[in-house]
């Protein structure tokens, strides 16, 4: 890849970053660990209830910091993989209404679990965790044939149908939110907000299935984002088959964020803002775009898990966190963009 | 070597009732820049993609050396004609000579890897339409000419025996479309075969080889030499409308004209 613009620095210099992240991650937290006293007991191969520092670091801050390098590439990723698809800077799952039919899949389950009617386990999963991805799944799955029911699918239509559903969804919510037991409200609140906060490596296998398998298989339609980003009409004339692109982008970047989503509640903005920062420093070659996205969205939301544990006393949800960031930072790029970029 | 697209006895419909193309037959060939006219809504774009295989019609086929277009993959069939689509509103910025690069997709290997063969073919490419001064600018910058030279130079970057272009001058101004006009004749001239969708009659008439006039039946009106094509009676009734014809003051060439209103009514 020498095609003028491009910093083939870049690359390495992120990896190396992302492991600095994360191992700086492992250390941060609420109870300070010294490498020094990690490595000591390590040495002294003690078992991990009678090593401290050994026990969080390997089943706490490890799997968490696993978990949120997992679910921030993915989240970059799709939303880069959608910024490509949908030729719309603006368009990533979330936009399409993903977030909310996730919260209310979980809220669902929150209350048919308190009513009795279905089990808090199924599939060995929690139910919260399998409604959230069965609704995230059936949001993405009806906006695109809601917009596929017209011969080439509409960018506009599809944005606009996300919209509507989320919309639908959030008035669900209020409705879940009404029958359910007030002392339940604050759990399901906490869920609406986020967390990597995860306890062994069990939600960490969950989420590396589920996002390493579509990440690649977006990674390898990176050429096939360059030609459908510049322009749909003139992809299909150099052999680009733009629906059979479409729906193999929407279905598994779908699977991947709805996987996400029901593992650590609705982030926002990463999908947003990453792609959108990186694009400045790579160009918009997909080929090293994402990448570097899969890179940046991990390191970014490991950074924002960083200050969500230390933050406040206690902790601060990371979806908080990452629009605190994440809105300020978009408009800033908002306003600092050229008017074209935005047509 | 030397090849023949060929639309034969092509009929298209989009709705049940709305005809778009109308047993409409349509060569192009080899070392020619052919045109296709005709009033708005005749089925001039709808005839380009037809003839790129893009777009398969109902009735007729579309004939590639002999062969059924439909049988080719898509990559194949990229590499042997390229389609330049009437707008072109790319998304994301990317520079002159990334955009140049595009064109090489049809050729790439494994993940869209581009080897220096391909960068090379790329700037050829740029010399060729004259944009190589422009390589490292921001497509999006660009003026209209400069715009659709440097598309021109990536739909040649396809290595494509034949040309098809919807409108490549629509939003020009008079000198930007003389100029792609006399590119487009330039890469006739050197083998290509051209085929441009226009509604400048009287560029059609001074550059193009054959013309293909569609009425507003979607119909073929007239085709063959511009000569032979653009007369009143077989343009008035193509268009439903009273069209002149004269001779161009320094090309010689078939010169038209519509008649104001007022005119026609005399």
């Amino acid at each position: 890849m020498t095609t003028g613009n491009v910093r083939p620095l870049g690359i390495p210099v992120l990896a190396a970053l992302c492991c600095v992240i994360l191992v700086i991650s492992v250390f941060i937290g609420r109870e300070a660990i010294s490498p020094a006293q990690a490595w000591r007991e390590w040495r002294a191969g003690a078992p991990s209830e009678e090593a401290p520092a050994l026990g969080i670091l390997l089943n706490q801050r490890l799997p968490r910091t696993l978990a949120a390098l997992l679910a921030g590439a993915g989240l970059a990723l799709a939303g880069c993989a959608f910024q490509a698809l949908l030729r719309n800077p603006l368009a990533t799952p979330y936009t399409l209404g993903v977030a909310s039919a996730g919260a209310l899949g979980a809220w669902s389950a929150f209350l048919l679990v308190d009513m009795g009617i279905i089990a808090g386990v199924l599939l060995r999963l929690p139910a919260v965790q399998v409604f959230a991805f069965l609704f995230a799944g059936a949001d993405m799955l009806l906006v695109y044939l809601l917009a596929a029911r017209r011969s080439r699918t509409s960018p506009a239509v599809l944005l606009l149908a996300g919209v509507t559903l989320g919309m639908l969804a959030n008035s669900g919510i209020m409705l879940t939110r009404y029958l359910a037991r007030p002392d339940r409200l604050v759990m399901m609140d906490r869920w609406l907000m986020g967390g990597v906060d995860v306890l062994g490596y069990k939600p960490v296998f969950t989420l590396a299935v589920g996002v390493i398998p579509c990440a690649l298989i977006l990674l390898a339609q990176a050429p096939h984002f360059d030609q459908i980003a510049f322009s749909t009409d003139l992809a299909a004339g150099r052999g680009v088959r733009v629906n059979r692109l479409q729906a193999v982008t929407f279905l598994v970047g779908s699977l991947m964020t709805a996987i996400i989503v029901s593992e650590v509640g609705p982030i926002g903005f990463v999908g947003l803002i990453v792609p959108h920062s990186v694009r400045a420093v790579t160009g918009s070659r997909h080929r090293l775009l994402m990448p570097v996205c899969v890179l940046a969205g991990g390191a970014f939301l490991c950074c924002c898990d960083i200050i969500a544990r230390r933050a406040m006393p206690g902790e601060t949800p990371i979806g908080i966190i990452t629009t605190l960031i994440g809105g300020p930072f978009f408009l800033y790029l908002l306003m600092r963009r050229k008017f074209t970029d935005w047509a | 070597m030397t090849h023949l697209l060929e639309a034969r006895s092509v009929s298209h419909t989009y709705a049940a009732d709305t005809p778009a193309l109308r047993n409409v037959c349509a060569p192009v060939r080899s070392g020619a820049l052919y045109g296709i006219v005709g009033p708005n809504g005749s089925g001039k774009s709808t005839l380009l993609r037809v003839l790129c295989g893009l777009l398969h019609p109902n009735e007729g086929e579309v004939i590639i050396d002999g062969q059924p277009l439909r049988r080719f993959g898509a990559r194949e069939r990229a590499r042997l004609i390229a389609y330049l689509p009437q707008a072109v509103n790319p998304a994301f910025s990317l520079t002159v000579f990334e955009v140049a690069c595009l064109g090489r997709f049809p050729h790439a290997g494994f993940m869209g890897a581009l080897g220096a063969a391909d960068f090379e073919v790329a700037r050829r490419c740029l010399r060729d339409t004259e944009t190589e001064s422009l390589r490292d600018r921001d497509f999006l910058t660009l003026s209209g000419g400069e715009r659709q030279r440097v598309l021109l130079a990536s739909i040649l970057a396809q290595e494509p025996q034949l040309i098809l272009l919807d409108e490549p001058t629509s939003s020009l101004d008079i000198h930007h479309e003389v100029e792609v006009f006399d590119l487009l004749r330039r890469l006739a001239e050197r083998g290509y075969g051209v085929c441009v969708v226009t509604h400048d009659l009287n560029m059609a008439a001074q550059y193009c080889h054959e013309l293909v006039l569609l009425g507003l039946d979607h119909a073929v009106a007239a085709s063959g030499p511009p000569a032979a094509v653009l007369s009143e009676a077989t343009l008035s009734a193509a268009y439903g409308a009273s069209i002149r014809v004269g001779t161009h003051p320094f090309a010689g060439t078939p010169f038209v004209s519509a008649a104001a209103g007022r005119e026609s009514a005399s």
